[in-house]
């Protein structure tokens, strides 16, 4: 299993932060769980990347962070996406989809 | 970008509670992970385990926190200052120094930018103050007294119907109010105002309200509006003052309005203004010659389009009224410039000469700093083997200068403040000193003067050091120490170069004063008491009234025991007054067009006596001068008289004016400076009439020294002969004489004090940089000592070395001189600004104190004991 995982690319972390946050906020950990849920665990977040990642996207003003109670009882920051940061993640949905379109046009000539 | 900035700053101020919650999430983390792992069945060590392996430091996940939150900067700088602050404090001796230096450099400089910026800078205190215009009429052609420049109410009013470029003009005249309610009658200045000249002024009354049209007016309700102080002093701050009157002789007069203690114009004695009316049959004659006149300029038009615009104007009237106006023209100044005259000069030679003082003191601790940071060396290289980067470094060293700087700009504030009463006290006779004080462009001034110094004396030793050991090599040692001692030595010299151009304005300005101090005045000031009596305009109706009341105070005055002499005279001997005339002598054949013109003094009989200006030929005023009557100096004869006597001639003034002085011409009289220390005596002729005016200046020449006594008895004199005046100004000639000299003495003084703290400066630097090489050679001395080389050659070596250093900066030095003095010249009397012999003496002295700095450090390097060097190793 381990040998399938992918390095994430530059600069998706970001992408993917806000694309889980979509539907609701979450807590770190559940972000890191949700990534690599969806991703069928080909996608794992780097656990030392994940909150630096987080403040970062904090201070930029995408998304804002909320102390609330978690499933198992304890108090967790749940982080939830802003305005801001839903046009952010439109935005780079979007080049993304333009990026990776493009890279498969130039893989798939002949 | 602002949510941005907020979040950083919350993370910077609320560090602690922002530290708390990352702990708090990142060990929710942990446990939910490992309580994953548990549930899959591992135990609870190899959950912990796999986890710790997962997730690496949380140490260096919170730091890349911590960079996230974009505090990185703030917090080495946090750093940098608690770091630095200790750093200081283990070298009191150190940092006082380097303190103080930049307190005195920020000070001095402060202190004089505040000067310069209260006075210079700054507009006038009225709203829209660059719209403000000094406005003169003047007779293009002819020689000028100093009242033809005042203008007629009746053109006045007429400037302000035709003239389209202005949005008012108005002018005032100064007068004495008497005010008798002490034991002493006191003079009270009073200003009577032209319509409109509040409105013009720009500036309302505190309480009550201007003039209104009508009490404008001839005949209209009488009204006074008085200042500030007087409403304090007479009417106890009294709010209802508006229900007040002022009582003007026999009158009346209903207060409308008190203008508030900053409205200084156009002198700060002002305190009673009245409306003086231009429809008074009095105020018709066009060659009257009342108004100090202002205008104020429309908005957007020039002030080169407002002089042609009343240029224009005048020339109409010439043609309407050709007898009155046809010669006249019309200057304008800005009101500033007027008010300020040479002032300005002044300050922007001194500001100059105490930025470079400044520049020294940032050398001076520059030098400083390059010797400590080069004991540091160990300090430093440890930093770098823990990884410090060099910009880290140089941060580092940055943020130490900049502390001292900070520390330095606070005592600077205070030593500036300090300045200011300097500045009052030498500067009290010069424009707008009061409004030099503390501010926030001060304080602001400091703080800036604080990171510009820091970054100069501090950037240079920083980068150096940290450059010095960038390469890691120790082995570059020997040959970095070198050029940091040849840079320690350029900054040396650049102090001695500095200063030596300090000290040469310095002593120019010090000898141009001395020679003014020691100038012949052909007249003795000693023992001459000199007063006013108040008087009034309204006395020049009965002009033989006024003589006569004159004529009766010199009468009980010369009969007053004590009192060797006494005279009028319309002006202060020595002190500035522009009066000169075309004359024609009527002897004269006429084919002879010289053109004759010469100063003026009205002047009493018993002048010559009491000034003891010599009389060589022909009589004295009479004391009672029934007919026209004058007398002229020797130059006026030498000149126009060429070896024949003036005594018997006539002589006539041209003029364009209502009367034409005129008169016989009855003695001779030696050259006297009436114009002014520092300037030579030139033809004049004194008219013998004793009172030109209302309130001449009275000079009474004593028999004793003790010119406070012969104060009291003339008050006491005057108020049996006058009880209804007061005596003012009664102050002793020498005095008036010492003011004059006002802004000439602050500029010498001040100048003279930053050029001796330059030297001294440059002096503690030579001795620091001396010492400090000495030190570090300590090791290479004690060797040679050992291996016989005699003490003398040691002292000569190091003082060899201070030496040159002070030769080359007092070259360097005199070169920049040069350039400089440029700055000095219309400031200098008897002296060029390339004066020789000026120039040797500074160079004596620097070089004297440059052996002196440099004798103590080589003597103590002579006297290193070998033995002992070699031990220490």
């Amino acid at each position: 299993m381990s040998d399938e995982r992918l390095d994430l690319p530059q600069g998706t972390l970001d992408l993917l932060i806000l694309r889980t946050l979509a539907p609701g906020p979450l807590h770190g950990w559940a972000i890191s769980e949700r990534i690599q849920q969806v991703s069928r665990d080909l996608l794992q977040v780097p656990q030392g990347s994940l909150y630096p990642a987080l403040h970062r996207l904090e201070r930029r003003g995408w998304i804002s962070p909320q102390w609330g109670i978690s499933d198992n009882n304890r108090r967790a920051k749940y982080y939830a996406l802003t305005r801001k940061g839903q046009k952010q993640l439109a935005a780079e949905t979007h080049s993304w989809r333009k990026l990776t379109g493009a890279v498969g046009l130039i893989l798939d000539m002949d | 970008m602002l949510s941005d900035l907020r979040y950083r700053l919350r993370a910077f101020f609320r560090r602690n509670h922002v530290e708390r919650d990352l702990d708090e999430e990142l060990r929710f983390h942990l446990e939910r992970q490992k309580d994953k792992y548990v549930a899959r069945g591992l135990s609870a060590t190899e959950a912990t385990r796999r986890v710790r392996l997962d997730f690496g430091t949380t140490d260096s996940i919170k730091d890349q926190c911590r960079d996230a939150w974009g505090i990185r900067a703030l917090d080495e700088t946090r750093r940098n200052v608690r770091y630095a602050s200790r750093t200081l404090a283990k070298r009191p001796g150190f940092a006082t120094v380097a303190v103080v230096t930049l307190g005195l450099g920020i000070g001095a400089n402060s202190a004089v930018f505040s000067a310069l910026n209260a006075v210079v800078l700054r507009p006038l205190p009225f709203p829209d103050a660059h719209q403000l215009l000094s406005i003169e009429q003047y007779e293009p052609d002819a020689a000028r007294p100093l009242w033809r420049t005042y203008v007629a109410p009746a053109r006045l009013e007429d400037w302000q119907r035709m003239a389209s470029a202005f949005q008012g003009i108005t002018g005032s005249y100064l007068d004495d109010l008497t005010e008798t309610s002490g034991e002493f009658p006191e003079r009270i200045s009073r200003a009577w105002v032209a319509p409109r000249f509040f409105e013009v002024c720009g500036v309302a009354p505190v309480i009550g309200r201007i003039f209104t049209r009508a009490e404008e007016r001839f005949g209209g309700p009488p009204a006074v509006i008085v200042s500030e102080r007087l409403w304090r002093r007479r009417f106890g701050s009294d709010g209802n003052i508006r229900t007040r009157a002022l009582r003007i002789g026999q009158r009346l007069v209903p207060i409308v309005g008190v203008m508030p203690a900053t409205f200084a114009f156009r002198d700060a004695s002002v305190d009673v203004w009245s409306p003086s009316p231009p429809d008074a049959p009095y105020a018709q004659n066009r060659q009257a010659t009342w108004f100090t006149t202002i205008g104020r300029l429309r908005r957007g038009v020039t002030i080169a389009q407002g002089l042609d615009d009343l240029n224009r104007v005048q020339a109409r009237l010439g043609q309407q009224y050709p007898a009155t106006d046809a010669k006249l023209a019309v200057r304008v100044t800005p009101l500033k410039t007027a008010t300020l005259g040479s002032v300005p000069q002044s300050l922007w030679m001194l500001f100059a000469a105490v930025s470079l003082l400044l520049l020294v003191a940032c050398t001076n601790i520059a030098s400083l700093l390059l010797a400590r940071n080069a004991e540091r060396r160990r300090e430093i290289s440890i930093r770098y083997s823990l990884g410090a980067s060099r910009a880290s470094v140089v941060r580092q060293l940055l943020t130490e200068a900049f502390i001292l700087a900070l520390i330095g700009s606070a005592l600077g504030i205070a030593i500036a403040v300090a300045g200011f009463e300097a500045f009052r006290t030498l500067g009290a006779e010069l424009p707008r000193m009061t409004e030099v004080r503390l501010d926030w462009t001060l304080v602001l001034y400091s703080l800036t003067c604080a990171i510009a110094t820091s970054i100069l004396f501090g950037l240079v030793p920083a980068t150096r050091t940290a450059r010095s050991f960038a390469g890691g090599a120790n082995s570059r040692r020997r040959t970095e120490t070198i050029a940091t001692n040849r840079l320690q030595w350029t900054l040396v010299g650049i102090q001695v170069a500095l200063s030596v151009t300090l000290l040469f304005g310095a002593g120019l300005l010090i000898r141009s004063f001395d020679r003014l101090m020691h100038v012949s005045l052909g007249f003795d000031p000693s023992r001459v008491m000199t007063f006013r009596m108040t008087g009034n305009w309204g006395e020049t109706i009965d002009i033989a009234a006024l003589k006569r009341r004159v004529v009766a105070t010199l009468e009980a005055l010369r009969a007053t025991p004590g009192i060797a002499a006494a005279a009028s005279s319309m002006a202060v001997p020595g002190a500035p007054f522009q009066f000169d005339t075309e004359l024609r002598i009527v002897e004269a054949p006429t084919e002879s067009n010289q053109k004759i013109t010469a100063r003026n003094r009205i002047v009493s009989s018993s002048y010559f006596d009491a000034l003891r200006i010599p009389l060589i030929a022909g009589t004295d005023c009479a004391t009672d001068a029934p007919e026209r009557t004058a007398l002229v100096n020797r130059a006026f004869e030498g000149l126009y008289f060429a070896g024949r006597t003036a005594i018997g001639s006539h002589v006539q003034e041209i003029t364009s004016g209502p009367v034409a002085a005129s008169g016989t011409i009855i003695g001779v009289v030696g050259d006297a400076r009436e114009q002014g220390l520092n300037e030579p005596s030139a033809a004049t002729i004194y008219w013998c009439n004793s009172a030109p005016n209302p309130t001449p200046l009275f000079l009474v020449r004593t028999h004793s020294e003790n010119l406070a006594g012969i104060g009291d008895t003339i008050r006491r004199r005057v108020h049996e002969i006058e009880p209804g005046r007061a005596v003012y100004e009664l102050v002793p000639l020498e005095q008036r004489l010492a003011d004059t000299l006002t802004e000439n003495r602050l500029r010498t003084v001040l100048l003279g004090s930053f050029a001796v703290t330059a030297i001294a400066l440059a002096a503690i630097g030579l001795y620091g940089t001396l010492s400090y090489i000495v030190s570090i050679r300590r090791r290479e001395i004690g060797l040679r000592i050992a291996m016989g080389a005699l003490r003398r050659t040691t002292v000569m070596l190091f003082l060899r070395q201070g030496l040159a250093v002070t030769a080359v900066g007092c070259a360097a030095g005199l070169w920049l001189s040069v350039a400089m003095a440029q700055g000095l010249t219309g400031m200098l009397y008897g002296v060029t600004s390339l004066d020789a012999s000026t120039f040797v003496t500074v160079l004596v002295l620097v070089i004297a104190i440059g052996a002196l700095a440099s004798i103590w450090p080589a003597v103590r390097a002579a006297r290193v004991d070998p033995i002992q060097v070699l031990r220490e190793e």
